[in-house]
This record gives C-alpha cells, sequence and structure tokens, in this order.
C-alpha cells in the first residue's frame, strides 16, 4: 500500500500495516529531516526491517540529493539474508506499483568463505584458511610472478573481474550473497571482489558490523562511502561491546610462541631475499624514506595486513630510522615479543596504563613510543617486500604488532591487565595479556562522525539513554515502541518465593543455599507441567547452571522434571550446544515436549529464536549480572565512572537487565505468537530493575503479577494459556493491531498514533 | 455428597477463580446489559459454528474416542477431577451422538503408562458404551499417555470399515506430553492415507503435535477454557462433519426388522418369529435371559435383537429402523440461520412461544423463508432440536414445497 508518511509517499510492500510501523517511520522520517542520529526501540516480530527499507528508500527516491546510500549493518548471516529477502519484496512492490525498473541496487557483503566461488579455495571451512588462500592466489606480487611464469597458480575469477568487471557496473537489483555467487559464475568474475567494488556505487549495501566498526577492516572496505549515507544498526543491543572487543587484543603464551616462529622465518626469508634480490629491500627502504601514507596506497588485494585505527597525520610522518631497514625491524619486533614474554612471567595480577607500559618497555629494553606507533603498518609493508604468500602463519605476529601500535597510540580508554592464572584454576599457570579497550565510543566515533545519520535500533534497547552516554553522540530522535496486540500474548511475571515463602534470588550470599536452589526447581518442575511443548530457562553463568543442575540431581527435582519434559543443556561447546538444540527442536515437534537449560549471554540468548512451540515459556533464574569480578570489567566501570558519571551499580543493573530482556525476547517473535515470561528473582521487583525493562514487557507486566509465589504464577499460567489456545485468527486483528489503508487513514487512527508519539 | 468430599478437593485449596473479572460495567455503571450481552453472544456463536450449504455429510459415522488416562487427569482444575468430569461429559455425548447419529457406530479407548487400552469394540449399542464409561470411574489414572499408540490402534480398528462411512476419531487429552515408540509423523501420514479424520479436544493448553495432527488429517483441535466450554466442545463433535474429498457414494444394505410385537396378523412364519428366543447381544453375559415375544429379528437370518440399531451378529446386516433413518435425515437438509436483526416495531412477541420481546433483549431473529420472527431461545431450540422452523411447517405454502 501506498502511505503518506508526514508527506513523503511511502510503498509498503503489504496490505496490512502494524500502528506501531508507521509510528516508527514517522520517527525515522523525523531524524533523517535533521540528519541527525537516532535510538529507535520496537519489539521484535513486528517487521521493523522492512518498515525501516521501505521509508529509507522512499527517502532516497525523493530527495536523491541528501540521502544516496543506506548502510545496513546485520549481525549474522541468516540475518543478512533476511533483510535481503525484505528488500526484495519491497523492489518487486515498486516495480509492480510503477510499472518499470527501478534504478536501485542493492547488494550484501560477507566475508570470502562466504561468498569464494574457487573450485578448491570454497571447500574450506575456515574463514581465516579462506583469506589466506584467496591472498596467495591474488596477491599483486604473485600475479606479477604469474605474468613471468604460468606455473604459478592464480584465481581465474579474479583475474576476470580485473580484466572485465570494474568496467561494468553490475546491473539495478537486488543480490544477496547466492545470487552474487550465480552472477560471478555466470561472468567467471569473483564475487567477493566485485562485492567489494560495487559497494562505493550501490544504493543499498548489507553487511556485518564488522565492516564498519572494526577498524582493521573499515579502513579497507568502507572507507569510500559517502558522507551524504544512513548507517543502520540492526539489532544493535550489544553494540558497546563489539565496539570494545574491535579494539581489544588478547595475547596468550602460546601465542608469543608462535609470534618467534615467524620471526625467525622472517629472518631467514630476509637473508635469502638479500643475497639473490638486495635491490628490492632497498627499494623499500626508500619508500619508507618518503613517508607510509604512499606506500599504503592500497593495493586492495594486498588487504589481509591493514593498520588499526591511527590518526591520518601519522600516516603522513616518515617510519622512523630504528626500524627501517628489515633486519632492524625484525630484531625490534623480537625485542618487543621477549619483553612482553617477560611480562608475562609474573606471578601476581598486574593492572596497568599504556603510559606506564611505554615507560617501562622504554626503561626495559630501550623502546621508544615512536616505532612501537608504526609496527603493525612496517609489518604490513615487510611481507608484502618478502613476496610471503601464506598469510596464516603470521597472524599471532600481526596482532602483536597491532598490539604495539593501538598501545602507543591510545593513551586514554585502554588498559593492560597481565593474569598468571585464571580464577577459576589458580594452580594452573596460563598467563595471559589484556589489552582491553574501556570506551565504546572510540571505535564508533568515525561513524559518527562521517555519516549524517546513523541509526541504532533493536528489540531490547532499555533504558535508552544510557547508550548516548556509553557511545557519546548526541541523538536527536530517542523512541522506544511498544507493540499494539488485538490479546495479551506475552505474561511477564516476576516470582519472588516459593511455595515455603523463601525468597528466591541469585543474589551472591544466598545463591548456595538449598532451599532457593529447591525453590527454582520446584518453579521449573510445576511450570513444565503446566506449559505444554518448549521451555527455555535462563542461568546467570554456566558455572551457576552447573551447581544448580548437580543439586537438582541430588534433591530428585531432574527425576521429577524428566516425567514432564526431556531435559537439555547448553555447554560452552558449541557443536555439543548445536546438537543439544537439534534435539530439543525435535522433541517439541513431536510432542513429548522439551526444556532448555542455558546461560544468558551464551549463544542461545543472542541468536537463536524460540518461536512458537518452542519457546512457550521463558525462566530467568537470578539476574544475569556480569561476572563482577573480571578485572576489565572493574576496570571498564571505574573508567566509566570517571569519564562519563555512570555510577557503577546503574550501568551493572543496565547491563543485566538489558541481558535479561534479550533472553525474554526469545520466545516472542511475532504477534501470532504467545509466550510467558517469568523472572525468578526478588530483586526484579524494585523499582530501579522494573523500570529498565523494555516499555512492551513493562506494559504488560502488572503490579498484581510481580511479587509471585510459585503456586501463583502456576494458575495464572494455566489459564492464560487456555485462552491463548483460542481459535485467533487475522479478523481478530484488524483494526486494532493490523490495520488496513483506510483503517490507517481514519481520523481516529491518526489522533492515536500522534497521541502515542507525543507519549514517547 | 458424602462420597464427593472425599475426591474433591476443598474451595480455598484450589485455584484462585477471578470471576468477576469477565464483567465489565457498562456507562451507567450498571452490569445488567452486559451480562445479557455477554450471554446473548456466547449463544449465538455457538450456533453460527454450525455452518449450512448442501455439502456431503458423512452420516455414517465410526468414531473412536480416545480418553486420556495419565497422571494429570487428576488434577482438580475441572471438578471434581478432570478424568470424572470428562467420563460424564462423555456419557452425554454417548447418548447425543446414538441420538443424532443412529446408524453409527462408536468404541472407546484409553491411554495411559504409555499404552493404550481398548475399552469397547466398534459398536453402535448406547447402552454398553455408557456402562464401560460408569466402569472407568474406578480406573486409576498413572503414567504418560502416548498419543501414536492409541492413534494406531484406532486406525487398526477403523481401517477395515466400508469406505463410504466416515472414519473419525476423537481424542480428549488431558496430558501435555506424549510418549511414543517411534516417529509420530508417520502415523499422521498414514492417518491421512486412510482417510480418518483426528478431532482432538485439550484439556490444559495447546499443544503443538495436537494442532498439527488435526489440522493434516482435517479435524479440529480446541482447548477448553473450563467445563461449561468443554461440554460444548464435546457436543459440536456430535454433528456429522462435512466429507473430506471424495468419499465414495454407494447402496448401503440395511436390513429393516418388521414385526412389532403388538402386530400379529397370522401368519403361519410369524409364529416362529415370536417365538421365545435368547438375545443375540445379551448371549455372552451371564445375566442373560430368554426374551419373550418381544424383539427384532434379522430379515436375512432371523436372529433376535433386542435394541436396534445394531449390527447382526450372525451375517453382518446393519439393522435399523425407519425413524433412525429419518432422525438423520435433518443433518442433509438443515434450515437456513436465522438472520439477526434488530427489534421491530410491529412484531410485539416471538412467534413460536409468544413470548413478549422486551427491551433488554435487542436483537431478534427472522426466517428467511416464512419471515416469522422469533427469540433468541427459539432460535437456537430450533436449530439445535427441533430442525425445522416452526413458520415455514405451519404455513401451507411453504411447507408443501418443502416436501416437493
Amino acid at each position: 500500500m501506498k502511505l503518506n508518511v508526514d508527506g513523503l509517499l511511502v510503498y509498503f510492500p503489504y496490505d496490512y500495516i502494524y500502528p506501531e510501523q508507521f509510528s516508527y517511520m514517522l520517527e525515522l522520517k523525523r531524524a533523517l529531516d535533521a540528519k541527525g542520529h537516532c535510538l529507535l526501540e520496537m519489539p521484535s516480530g513486528t517487521g521493523k526491517t522492512t518498515t525501516l527499507l521501505s521509508l529509507i528508500v522512499a527517502y532516497m527516491k525523493a530527495h536523491p540529493l541528501d540521502l544516496t546510500k543506506l548502510v545496513y549493518c546485520s549481525r549474522t548471516v541468516p540475518e543478512i539474508e533476511k533483510v535481503m529477502e525484505e528488500l526484495r519484496k519491497l523492489m518487486n512492490y515498486y516495480e509492480k506499483e510503477m510499472g518499470m525498473e527501478q534504478n536501485i541496487l542493492g547488494l550484501a557483503l560477507s566475508s570470502r568463505k562466504n561468498l569464494c566461488i574457487h573450485p578448491s579455495v570454497s571447500k574450506e571451512r575456515e574463514g581465516k584458511v579462506v583469506d589466506g588462500r584467496c591472498y596467495s592466489l591474488t596477491a599483486s606480487f604473485v600475479r606479477a610472478r604469474h605474468a613471468a611464469d604460468d606455473a604459478v597458480p592464480i584465481c581465474e575469477f579474479y583475474e576476470g573481474f580485473d580484466a572485465h568487471g570494474k568496467e561494468f557496473p553490475l546491473p539495478p537489483g537486488v543480490y544477496n550473497l547466492d545470487d552474487l555467487k550465480e552472477y560471478g559464475q555466470m561472468k567467471r568474475w569473483c564475487p567477493y571482489f566485485l562485492a567489494r567494488h560495487t559497494i562505493t556505487h550501490a544504493n543499498i549495501v548489507v553487511y556485518s558490523y564488522h565492516y564498519l566498526l572494526d577498524p582493521k577492516i573499515a579502513e579497507v572496505v568502507s572507507k569510500e562511502i559517502s558522507k551524504t549515507s544512513v548507517v543502520v544498526f540492526d539489532e544493535a543491543h550489544n553494540i558497546d561491546n563489539v565496539c570494545i572487543d574491535s579494539m581489544s587484543v588478547k595475547i596468550t603464551k602460546r601465542l608469543l610462541d608462535k609470534c618467534s616462529n615467524s620471526i625467525t622465518i622472517l629472518e631467514t626469508t630476509i637473508s635469502n631475499m638479500k643475497e639473490n634480490d638486495s635491490k628490492r629491500l632497498e627499494k623499500e627502504y626508500k619508500r619508507l624514506v618518503e613517508g607510509l601514507r604512499d606506500a599504503t596506497i592500497a593495493r586492495e588485494t594486498d588487504m589481509a595486513l591493514v593498520n588499526p585505527v591511527l590518526p591520518s597525520e601519522i600516516l603522513e610522518e616518515a617510519v622512523p630510522g630504528t626500524i627501517r631497514t628489515a633486519e632492524h625491524f625484525v630484531a625490534f619486533l623480537k625485542r618487543v615479543v621477549e619483553y612482553i614474554k617477560t611480562r608475562l612471567r609474573v606471578q601476581h595480577v598486574v593492572q596497568e596504563s599504556p603510559a606506564g607500559f611505554l615507560r617501562d618497555i622504554h626503561t626495559k629494553v630501550c623502546i621508544d613510543r615512536k616505532p612501537l606507533r608504526f609496527s603493525a603498518e612496517r609489518l604490513a609493508s615487510l611481507i608484502r617486500t618478502l613476496e610471503i604468500s601464506d598469510l596464516t602463519d603470521f597472524s599471532p605476529l600481526v596482532t602483536v604488532s597491532h598490539f604495539a601500535t593501538l598501545v602507543s597510540t591510545y593513551t586514554k580508554g585502554f588498559t593492560i591487565i597481565i593474569e598468571p592464572f585464571e580464577d577459576r584454576a589458580p594452580t594452573v599457570s596460563n598467563p595471559i595479556l589484556y589489552f582491553s579497550c574501556l570506551d565504546s565510543s572510540i571505535a564508533i566515533k568515525p561513524v559518527f562522525n562521517r555519516f549524517q545519520t546513523v541509526v541504532i535500533t533493536s528489540g531490547t534497547l532499555s533504558p535508552l539513554d544510557m547508550y548516548p552516554k556509553i557511545l557519546d553522540f548526541h541523538p536527536v530522535i530517542m523512541t522506544s515502541f511498544t507493540m499494539t496486540l488485538a490479546r495479551p500474548c506475552i505474561l511477564p511475571m516476576i516470582v519472588s518465593k516459593g511455595n515455603d515463602q523463601v525468597a528466591m534470588s541469585s543474589r551472591y550470599e544466598t545463591r548456595e543455599d538449598t532451599a532457593v536452589i529447591r525453590n527454582y526447581g520446584n518453579l521449573l518442575v510445576e511450570v513444565a507441567a503446566a506449559v505444554p511443548d518448549g521451555i527455555v530457562c535462563f542461568f546467570t553463568s554456566y558455572l551457576y547452571l552447573e551447581t544448580i543442575v548437580s543439586s537438582w540431581y541430588d534433591q530428585g527435582i531432574i527425576d521429577q522434571l524428566q516425567r514432564h519434559k526431556l531435559l537439555f543443556i547448553e555447554t560452552q561447546d558449541a557443536a555439543e550446544t548445536s546438537l543439544a538444540l537439534i534435539n530439543y527442536i525435535k522433541a517439541c515437534d513431536n510432542g513429548r515436549g522439551a526444556v532448555l537449560l542455558s546461560v544468558a549471554r551464551g549463544k542461545v540468548s543472542e541468536g537463536i529464536d524460540f518461536d512458537h512451540h518452542l519457546g512457550r515459556a521463558v525462566l530467568m533464574f537470578g539476574i544475569p549480572y556480569v561476572y563482577t569480578q573480571s578485572r576489565i570489567l572493574r576496570a571498564r566501570l571505574e573508567y566509566l565512572r570517571d569519564q562519563f558519571q555512570i555510577k557503577e551499580n546503574d550501568f551493572l543493573t543496565f547491563d543485566a537487565m538489558r541481558h535479561a530482556a534479550q533472553c525474554l525476547g526469545r520466545c516472542m517473535r511475532g504477534k501470532t505468537d504467545y509466550g510467558i515470561m517469568i523472572l525468578a528473582d526478588k530483586r526484579f521487583s524494585r523499582a530501579d530493575k522494573r523500570s529498565k525493562l523494555p516499555k512492551w514487557i513493562q506494559e504488560h507486566l502488572k503490579d498484581t503479577n510481580c511479587n509471585l509465589s510459585t503456586e501463583e504464577c502456576v494458575q495464572i499460567c494455566k489459564r492464560w494459556l487456555r485462552q491463548m489456545a483460542q481459535p485467533f485468527s487475522r479478523e481478530d486483528q484488524l483494526g486494532i493491531s493490523l490495520l488496513t489503508l483506510e483503517q490507517l487513514q481514519s481520523e481516529e487512527m491518526q489522533k492515536k498514533i500522534q497521541q502515542r508519539a507525543q507519549g514517547v | 455428597m458424602a462420597d464427593e468430599d472425599e475426591t474433591k478437593e476443598y474451595r480455598w485449596e484450589s485455584g484462585y477463580e477471578k470471576t468477576w473479572e469477565a464483567i465489565k460495567e457498562d456507562d451507567d455503571g450498571l452490569l445488567e446489559s452486559n451480562v445479557a450481552d455477554l450471554v446473548a453472544r456466547a449463544k449465538r456463536k455457538r450456533a453460527a459454528l454450525k455452518d449450512t450449504g448442501a455439502i456431503q455429510l458423512g452420516m455414517m459415522r465410526h468414531l473412536f474416542v480416545v480418553v486420556d488416562a495419565s497422571a494429570c487427569m487428576f488434577l482438580q482444575d475441572l471438578k471434581p477431577t478432570r478424568f470424572l468430569c470428562v467420563l460424564k461429559l462423555l456419557e452425554v455425548f454417548v447418548h447425543e451422538f446414538f441420538d443424532l447419529n443412529p446408524i453409527s457406530q462408536l468404541g472407546i479407548l484409553t491411554t495411559k503408562m504409555k499404552r493404550s487400552e481398548q475399552i469397547t469394540v466398534l459398536a453402535g449399542n448406547q447402552k454398553k458404551h455408557i456402562e464401560a464409561l460408569q466402569q472407568l470411574k474406578d480406573l486409576s489414572c498413572e503414567g504418560e499417555p502416548s498419543l501414536q499408540n492409541s492413534l494406531e490402534r484406532a486406525m487398526n480398528g477403523l481401517k477395515n470399515m466400508p469406505a463410504y462411512s466416515s472414519r473419525e476419531i476423537l481424542v480428549l487429552f488431558g496430558s501435555l506430553t506424549t510418549c511414543d515408540p517411534g516417529d509420530i509423523q508417520k502415523t499422521i501420514k498414514s492417518l491421512k492415507d486412510n482417510n480418518i479424520r483426528v478431532s482432538i479436544i485439550g484439556l490444559a493448553a495447546e499443544v503443538r503435535i495436537c494442532q498439527e495432527i488435526a489440522k493434516k488429517t482435517g479435524g479440529t483441535y480446541n482447548v477448553l477454557i473450563d467445563d461449561h466450554h468443554l461440554k460444548e466442545l464435546i457436543l459440536n463433535q456430535v454433528q456429522p462433519p462435512a466429507v473430506a474429498g471424495s468419499m465414495e457414494a454407494s447402496l448401503v444394505k440395511m436390513g429393516f426388522p418388521g414385526g412389532s410385537p403388538i402386530v400379529n396378523d397370522g401368519t403361519s412364519d410369524s409364529s416362529a418369529d415370536h417365538a421365545p428366543a435368547y438375545c443375540l447381544c445379551h448371549i455372552e453375559s451371564e445375566t442373560s435371559s430368554l426374551m419373550g415375544p418381544n424383539g427384532y429379528n434379522c430379515p436375512q437370518c432371523g436372529s433376535r435383537y433386542c435394541e436396534l440399531p445394531v449390527e447382526c451378529k450372525q451375517c453382518g446386516l446393519t439393522l435399523v429402523s425407519a425413524p433412525h433413518l429419518a432422525r438423520s435425515y435433518h443433518h442433509l437438509f438443515p434450515i437456513k440461520p436465522f438472520i439477526e436483526r434488530a427489534q421491530v416495531r410491529e412484531t410485539t412477541h416471538c412467534f413460536a412461544c409468544a413470548k413478549l420481546f422486551v427491551e433488554a433483549e435487542t436483537n431478534v431473529y427472522e426466517c428467511e423463508n416464512c419471515n416469522q420472527i422469533v427469540c433468541l431461545d427459539c432460535d437456537l431450540f430450533i436449530r439445535e432440536t427441533l430442525h425445522t422452523c416452526p413458520g415455514c411447517a405451519s404455513d401451507p405454502v411453504t411447507a408443501q414445497m418443502k416436501t416437493n
């Protein structure tokens, strides 16, 4: 249908629209008009993606000069595919309505692993191996060597793309990963490089967060995206962690050992080259004197090694003399690695600032800050010069060089923590150096600065005001939408005590208490007896899950549970977990029913949807606070307190509640779906926790359901489940939670939507 | 009521029943209009369920009723327990079923401890089934049910029934889980292949597999809200379902045992007909006694039965009486639903019961054919019991047309 959103003609590819989708469009349009950033929360299953796409495409069509490009960042490959599907639907609708081909090019980009069509390389399973082998076939020097000697293998697809692909742009249309591969097969062009080349002139680009947030990749992939773009981060509730991870480095002892090996390889290669081809090394030396900028005019295929974010003025400078010659640089690297090795030889935990680290490295091994800064660049240059085509072996060394560059570039917002052993196993020596980013705004800052509109959206962003603080930006629009429902299809409840009136809580003091564990067990057993099909439980940590399950065995609760449903447990092993998931789904499908015990922040809580019968109930045992004893976390909390005036407790609660909300949201994937959400901890009913739940959950959380005992909870569940099982058709939704064009245009509805927009 | 106290829990032990939540005040703060509205709506909804239209109905039904007897049937959310409540309603159902479908047959299965047990075989004798149901009351409910086992068992019983009959299974399922020996999808597929329709009534919550079974086999799946709703759901199954796909139409041989005992025309074989004989239905039971001259003789083999309809044990002929067939007849020509309309000035009373229309009842119902107006209660009575419109029947012109 065609909508009028605040004066903008929007083509919406469906016959019906949810009222909140319309409100979402209104807000989004305002943000685009203001050329500012915005933060929008809308529950999952209400068609966020299609709403975003149809409004932004309409805006691009109406104002082709103000808005040229949409960059849509999603988390996983299946999610990217879903976005492309929605986009295709939208474009088909445009074509049908306007009766002509649309001049819009939409494109998905993923790693080489997902796009490679080379007959043998594409068989590799590991992303790194694919990257490495691709590099060994497409690097400029390999191709140069091929020109001289036919025996040197190259990739015919890349050659095809290089010869013809750059002149012929991709015809307009929507290309998901498979389409790209197909197109590549047809033309004999490499789909990966084709996609990367096309990014610069495509109207809509869909890819993973990392292409924009990880400075190492963003530099190469996303550098040329114009300023007049809108960037969307979908499912962005964890965006601060993604930012932090992309800037953090972890160095273990094994990694350092591998580094030493790589250095030896470098040494021998250099000495060989000196004998055979000393000119090349000289040439490199001269180039380095002239400055790095020229050296890094990227031959795009050499992208495997790039530097982390460096202020560009550094790149203009010449590489310092101490590391200009190859031997010197290798010796320098050796010194750095040895130094880190000695640092790892500690008996107690060390925490220091980058500045302290720099001072120490200067006094101990006489290394200045400046050469450290250049180490990533210099290593990249060296590897290029030496024409080493197999990069997989060098990744540890690259990690160390990144660390060296980062530690000497940023003195603020980072910390170095060296732990001689893990907290859990204090006798086993396993030294690790964490170079941890504390400030999530560092990685995302360039994005906010460069693009005119950045949209951060997810099903669970509450409390909204935290994100602008920790990401350090100023949104023009900040809105949370609720879900209009024709029937109350979520049932959130806070269960605070067992039938014996003992309070349930995962507080540190009471978590080992057998009464609490028993009450948790009884709650699960009773819920399992009353709720059909699948139930998903979340615990606060793997450790807690293990202790609880073992005491449930002793208390006989596991036996009782298995009388009603089968039991599956998530473990840290990904293969084991996916096997458990497959069987869980099977058990739900054939009516046996199943309970899945998993961990908040685990794989299950983030990526897997339990729609309809797969998740009729979600139980949250305890508040999923992050492991507060972790030194990295404590350093971050301190930093947040000092820099952004965020109280430690506020941040911890915020983080716990967003993960709790994320877990709860697993069971609700659309308006025809229904699910019970049980929060089993006394502390959830406190105002500071409750108010941090997303609005769409809070709305259904009645005061009477905030302090229930197990028995009361089960009674409510039973009644509610019977209500929900009554036939429910589209007609019941029409006019309330689902609107036709006429209904949307009716005055009454417009008024309601206006009210809602103002209410928030 | 003394014996009931033993099984029934105290009122304060049972669940919270917030009966007041269903009632809302209207603008004047009154409840009356609201309640009336609620009642009327509920009644109408039930009536609306029964569609009309020229569809082929499976009149000759073979139905297996599967009763869940697993541990969860001892729960007391239906009073006194789920199991007793279901049995009681089933008695009503069996009665109604044979009343409306006299030429059909019914069998009863239970499922518990992962197994399935046959309580009665497919038969057309309602007394036997009701007796069996009454005996079931002492059965202990334990273990888990098995949907697959009971469906397989019912399927084995139904598979060999003639193609012109409608094969159905009705499952009353209290459990939320099923413990099956194999892949239930295969069972669903063979049910489908055998044209067996499975309808399920859930007693607790929506279970996906039940939904799937019902959907794939063309049956219905409902979940109760309370015991009244359960009764409604069970009784909805009394109506013969429309035939799914193509059911083979064929002529069925039936026997009409003549010889009402009063009529005695003095012919020579009549004395043989009415000679004292054992009734074949009861011949196996200990209490069988010699029957007098009453009873029905199979016209094919001459065996004596005390009750109709029945399938002759000797020669397999279906024995019915003419009124039985006539009673099934109305399913084929249901009356058209009456039109709901606002009260009209001219008519002040119901045509059927002559009750005066009062203000509280806003809607009246009009027959499409004879344009007579009746009240809500009469509308339901006509639809559910009478199966003929009094207006049309009393009008000589329309009555004539109908018989033509």
